[in-house]
């Protein structure tokens, strides 16, 4: 996931090419990261002592981790930290860059360091995206504390990761009181507290919600693509309701409907959180206790 | 197998069932789109089972459920709900629903369900 974020940038600053993202992102699905890199990325190792032990291991058959406790580099329990590291998917992005000799570590450091800069990331936020928990990297992009807003948005980003796509890539959310649409499935939510939940966007981004859930390919945004995204909301809708009811907290959902071509208004807040799945984005769109009209 | 009704107003949810309910050696003998339409189908079909989906424009799946139920007390009907429904689940079993399915349908919770309500 984190290749998704930063793949992107250096990809926008021209670092590297659309077929070499695409070639790593391909390659690092399938790859796990050397214990050598994770250790200089963690900075437990020099590089020049990582590369020693790569040197020594194709001379003896014996792991890295246990050469580098022989030659006193490093822990028994720095090497249990490393290898639980091993599924990371900052490393693996990271692996892939270097061993494709597409960037060197220093290069990939250096452009790190900016990409954090110019998106205004905090350490724990970076640190969130590198670790390709989706629990850590909603809250960098949502302010999950709005009160039902937040919980709603936080578990149907999950439900997308669950039903639709596990590699989606998430947009700073924001707020606005008139959102004018292509096309929008929603729902409304309606019992001690009144919710409208909406996915919108252009035909071919809902498309990337329709039919992985109806498991279909539909080639426009029919009425029978709209009914699977209606029907997405639905479900998710429906484990949110089942969360709230934990907490006394009682809504009832309203058949699902879908419009082409309106604009959204409300005399409260539309949170928008953008989506970008396989490259197309669409918003997620959550309204509380306001009323909202489809004009 | 068992001879059975789908009653969805989405074409979606008709669909992924249809397809677990005849994978599984059932018959799917008709659909309909709301409780107006269910309660029709129901007394010209005479299914086995039903699967009912709550929330429905027209008519919703509570009441058709009533109304299937005043025509024939022994109809088998399993209500679709979306998780969080739980004060509408609990009228279904006052109205007679036999059984629950819940959405986002598992093929496996589905087959098992409709085995018991042969059972």
């Amino acid at each position: 996931m984190f290749g998704l974020y930063f793949g992107d940038y250096l990809l926008e600053r021209n670092i590297i090419s659309q077929s070499q993202l695409e070639e790593v992102m391909k390659q690092q699905q399938t790859s796990r990261a050397k214990l050598g890199l994770i250790a200089v990325a963690e900075k437990l190792l020099t590089t020049k002592q990582a590369e020693e032990l790569n040197e020594l291991q194709k001379q003896k058959d014996s792991r890295f981790g246990d050469m580098a406790i022989e030659k006193g580099y490093l822990l028994k329990e720095e090497v249990n930290y490393l290898l639980n590291l091993q599924g990371n998917s900052y490393l693996k992005f990271v692996q892939t860059l270097t061993e494709n000799n597409i960037m060197t570590m220093d290069q990939i450091e250096s452009a790190l360091e900016n990409f954090k800069n110019e998106n205004n990331f905090s350490d724990t936020e970076l640190e969130a995206l590198k670790s390709g928990d989706i629990d850590r990297i909603i809250p960098v992009f949502v302010d999950t504390n709005i009160p039902l807003a937040g919980e709603c948005i936080t578990l149907a980003i999950r439900n997308i990761i669950r039903f639709i796509n596990n590699n989606i890539k998430l947009k700073k959310a924001y707020m606005t009181k008139e959102y004018k649409l292509d096309s929008i499935a929603y729902q409304q939510l309606i019992g001690d507290h009144e919710l409208f939940v909406a996915f919108a966007g252009e035909d071919d981004a809902l498309l990337k919600i329709a039919s992985p859930f109806a498991k279909e390919e539909f080639e426009s945004l029919d009425e029978d693509a709209f009914d699977s995204v209606c029907e997405f909301i639905n479900c998710s809708n429906g484990l949110y309701a089942s969360k709230l009811s934990t907490e006394d907290i009682h809504i009832d959902m309203t058949p699902p409907k879908f419009n082409k071509n309106k604009t959204l208004l409300t005399d409260g807040d539309i949170y928008v959180v953008p989506i970008v799945i396989d490259r197309k984005q669409s918003d997620l769109l959550v309204v509380v206790d306001h009323k909202v009209e489809i004009k | 197998m068992a001879k059975i009704l789908i009653v969805d107003d989405s074409k979606t949810s008709r669909k992924i069932l249809r397809n677990i309910l005849e994978d599984s050696g059932h018959e799917v003998v008709g659909e309909a789109i709301n409780g107006e339409e269910a309660v029709v189908k129901y007394k010209e079909l005479q299914p086995d089972i039903t699967t009912m989906d709550i929330t429905m424009p027209v008519m919703d799946g509570l009441q058709a459920l009533k109304e299937i139920m005043d025509t024939d007390k022994n109809a088998k009907v399993v209500m679709v709900t979306a998780a969080g429904q739980k004060t509408k689940m609990v009228d279904a079993i006052k109205y007679g629903a036999v059984e629950f399915l819940t959405k986002p349908f598992e093929a496996e919770q589905i087959i098992k369900i409709i085995s018991k309500v042969l059972d």
